[in-house]
Parts: C-alpha cells; structure tokens; sequence
C-alpha cells in the first residue's frame, strides 16, 4: 500500500494500476468455488463470465488457450471449482479472475450422470454385440483421431507401417481433453464418414484421469460413435474406468499399438496364404489333369486287352452258328431220323427177345411142353383143314378151271402178252390162244373195234 | 465385377473354388473353368494388397463451430 510520505506526489492512473497488479501478483494457484453465470464466448475464443456465492460476485475470464485444456466447459448455473489468479486490467479499471483450471464441484454427481448415461444408452442397445459393425480384413487405409502433438500417431503409424508397409494413414487431429474435445470429436468422426478416404476409425490418446477423459464418457461422442458407418475402434490408453466411448465402440483396444493391429492385417502373412492357395490351385489343377490322362491310359489298356476277347467271342458266335445250320441240313436230318429209326429198331428187337425169353421162361416155368404139343397139334388141324378149303378156292379161280369152263386165253406170238382187247393186236400178228387142253396158232385177219 | 471385389470376398471366393476342386466331384470340363476363376481371384487378392497407398495425410480440423 501507499505510505503517506510518498503520497504528496500524486499518482498517474496508470501508475496506481500497475501498483495494484503488482499488489495482486500473490493472489495465484487461487482456488475458488462458485457459480456461473452471464457466461458469453467473445470473438477470440475467450469466455467471460461471472462467478458468484449469492453475496459477492467476481468478473472471471477463460482464455481460449486454457478454454481447449479444460476438461468441462463451465455453464450458467453449475457450480465448479476454479482454480487461477486475480488481475487488474488497467484498460477497463476491472479485476477479473484469470480461470486456468475448471473441476467438477462433485466428482461423484458426475459419475452419477455418467451412471445414468450409461444405462440409457444400454436399455438402447447401444452395448449390444450383436450391434457392432464388423472390422474390414483389409482396409485400403486407416483414419487415426487423436492429439496432434502426441506419441500416439508416432505410435500408431509405426505398428501399422510395421504390419503393413503400404497401408494408408489418415491423421484427423482432435481435442482429446477439455471442454471442446466431445464436439471436437463428434466433427472429425463425421468428417471420417463423409470423405471416406479410410475403411476403418481409430481414436486414440494416452490415458489420463476421470477428468480428463471426460470428453469420451460424453453423450455427444457416443452418439456420433453410434452413428458413424465406419468401424470405430478406441485405443485410450490404461484408465482404470472403461469409457462410454470403449462400450460403443466396435472394437476396444488399449495401446495404439493393440489398435493397429487390430485394424491392419500382417501383409506378409496374407502373402503366405496367397502362395499357399497358388500352391493348392497349382496342385489340384495338375493332379485333375494327370488324373484324366490315367483315366484314358487305364480306358486304353482296357480296349487293347478286350480286343482279343471280343474278336474270339465273335468267331465262337460264328462256329456255333455254322454248327447249327448244319444240323439243320436236310441231309443231316435224314441221317439222324435213320440213326433214330435203327435206334428203335434195335430197341424193339431187344425187346421183343426179352419179351420172347420171358414167355419162354413162363411157359417152362409151368411145365407147359405137353399141352404145347396139344395146342400145336390142335392148331394143325385147323391149319390142314384151312389149307385145303384154300386150295379148293385156288382151284376154282386158277386159269385151268377157267378154261375148263370154256374161256379161252390168247397172247401175242411173239411177246406173249396177253390181249385184253382188239386194240392189243394188228392185222397179220400171230397169235397163241390157250384153251382147256391145247393151244392153236392163229393169225388176225380182221380187227374190229 | 473384378472392381466391387474386397480382399476378403476374392478369398471367399478363391477357396470356393479350391474346394470344389479338391471334393472332386467336378468333370474335366468344369474343374479347367473352376481353376480359371480361382487363378482371376488368387489375381484380385494380390492387387488388392498392393491397392493401398503408403502415405500419411493430415486432415486439419476447419473452422470451429
């Protein structure tokens, strides 16, 4: 303060100013409690606002640069703990409270809307399994959303570049902490899907605490997660909470170097699999080749060993055939009736021997000689008897007793044949005629018809 | 229909063929076809793996909201 000594010279306006900056200068690593209000963002990116306790008020300002580290924006009516210094801006005549660190009042009210939030989006599904977008096998390149001057695209491009020589990275810098970082986030994951110049999302930061991964518990990046058409895989680093944006992610690593190859395929080993299958296709392409080739090698061999047996089959069928038209033959016929008929004949002489021996059998079987000898005498008899009314007969038609009667029989002189009619002869023949007793020559002097 | 063809899908592909051809159960005529695709896609995988373009690109944020 002042000394009344020093006071007789009196001071610039200026002077005082700096005199009470000067004066305020112990004033910082300040922490304050209190509410927001009449927050407004000025044209440079600052914010300004006032931070009251229902008695007193105080000016407070949020540069810009610090407004981006921040891990919550702070709103009218919230209560926060801030943490900065006092100033007097000599330009304005006013004394603000230069904000470098904005904390939630009650972490545990935080982790409760946070709680809250998480249950919503669960009951929505947003957590499902089922819901989650498959990882490409092989994207034409990956896009990376992370903090521009971290270790993580470093990182990141190395593993990848490792795994895949030319794969394609595209960088979409973003707030990964502080208030902007969930709208920050939000955009790049909206730009990602409109430019479409990789198949696959990573967001990436190294780890940090409750707070400073706010931006990834927000509702705002969760939604633009869900919303996005491309895979989105997180990699935030070791935290002891998995974040909101882990749970609706489609694949949650830690690392950027679990992240990346996650994403992105060994090339070599994609090589030894195209070889293996060039080596299969080769193979199998070959074998069903030789395996025709064998099939009309062995059709070959089994033509050639058939043809013999085929040309002999044919000539047997031939023989046979000949054979049979032979048997057909009428001549062959005959002789084989004939062979038939001496056949039988031998088989009835056979038989009639044995039949005859059999009788001969029976009759000395019963002592049959004598009335054998009686039959045949009887038989004789008969015999004799019919025998002499036979001749008789023979007598009463033989030419003799013809003739006896009074016919007479004439014959040719010459040939002897005998005349039965006119016709038989000619004028002048000789002829012989026969009578009962005694013949007469004669010759024919007339011949009537 | 070579263009439309991910890595992934000429590989389906590429083993479709490869298992009908070693089932066997193909004709002569058949398998030569099935071996032709299967050589078009063992083709698209190869290209699809170079396809990708070593390079890093950065995509500034643009204005703030």
């Amino acid at each position: 303060m002042l000394r009344p000594e020093e006071a007789q010279r009196p001071y610039t306006v200026t002077e005082l100013a700096n005199e009470i900056r000067r004066e305020l200068r112990p004033l910082t690593a300040l922490l304050v409690k209190g509410e927001v209000s009449g927050m407004k963002r000025g044209t440079a990116g600052h914010f300004n606002f006032s931070i009251q306790d229902g008695v007193s008020r105080l000016d407070a300002v949020l540069f810009a640069d610090e407004a981006r580290r921040v891990t919550t924006l702070p709103e009218d009516g919230q209560v926060f703990i801030f943490r900065g210094r006092v100033d007097f801006f000599g330009k304005t005549g006013r004394l603000s409270f230069i904000v470098d660190q904005v904390e939630f009042d009650d972490v545990g009210k935080l982790r409760a809307r946070l709680e809250e939030l998480k249950r919503r989006l669960e009951a929505e599904g947003a957590f499902a399994p089922g819901r989650k977008r498959r990882l490409p096998f092989l994207p034409r390149a990956v896009a990376l959303l992370t903090s521009p001057t971290g270790a993580v695209i470093h990182d990141l491009q190395e593993t990848i570049w490792e795994r895949y020589p030319n794969m394609g990275v595209v960088v979409y810098p973003v707030q990964v902490q502080g208030a902007t970082s969930p709208a920050s986030i939000a955009r790049a994951l909206r730009r990602c899907n409109e430019e479409a110049l990789a198949d696959v999302i990573v967001i990436a930061r190294g780890g940090g605490s409750f707070e400073e991964m706010y931006g990834f518990n927000s509702e705002v990046v969760a939604r633009a997660i869900l919303a996005s058409r491309l895979p989105v895989v997180t990699a935030l680093g070791h935290t002891s909470d998995r974040t909101i944006a882990d749970l609706v992610a489609d694949a949650e690593c830690r690392t950027p170097t679990e992240a990346g190859a996650r994403v992105v395929p060994k090339k070599s080993d994609l090589i030894a699999l195209l070889r293996e299958r060039g080596r299969r296709l080769d193979r199998e392409a070959g074998q069903r080749i030789a395996r025709e080739v064998e099939r009309l090698t062995l059709k070959r061999q089994r033509v050639l060993q058939l043809l013999p047996a085929l040309v002999r089959m044919r000539s047997e069928r031939l023989a046979r055939a000949a054979a049979d038209l032979a048997r057909l033959s009428p001549v062959q016929q005959v002789a084989r009736r004939e062979e038939a008929l001496r056949e039988r004949s031998r088989r009835l002489t056979a038989a009639a021997m044995s039949r005859l021996a059999r009788g001969r059998t029976t009759l000395a079987g019963r002592r049959a000689a004598e009335r054998l000898e009686r039959a045949l005498a009887k038989r004789f008899d008969v015999a004799r008897s019919t025998l002499g009314h036979r001749r008789q007969q023979l007598i009463a038609f033989s030419p003799e007793s013809v003739l006896a009667r009074g016919y007479s029989i004439t014959q040719d002189a010459e040939t002897g044949a005998v005349l039965r009619s006119s016709a038989d002869t000619a004028v002048k023949r000789k002829l012989r005629i026969r009578l009962a007793a005694g013949h007469l020559g004669a010759r024919v002097e007339e011949v009537e018809q | 229909m070579n263009d439309e063809l991910t890595y992934e899908k000429a590989l389906e592909k590429l083993d479709e063929k490869l298992k009908l051809l070693e089932d066997g159960d193909l004709s002569l005529e058949d398998a030569l076809k099935a071996v032709d695709e299967a050589r078009v896609y063992l083709k698209v995988c190869t290209e699809r793996l170079e396809a990708a373009r070593h390079k890093i690109e950065i995509r500034p944020e643009t204005a703030e909201e």
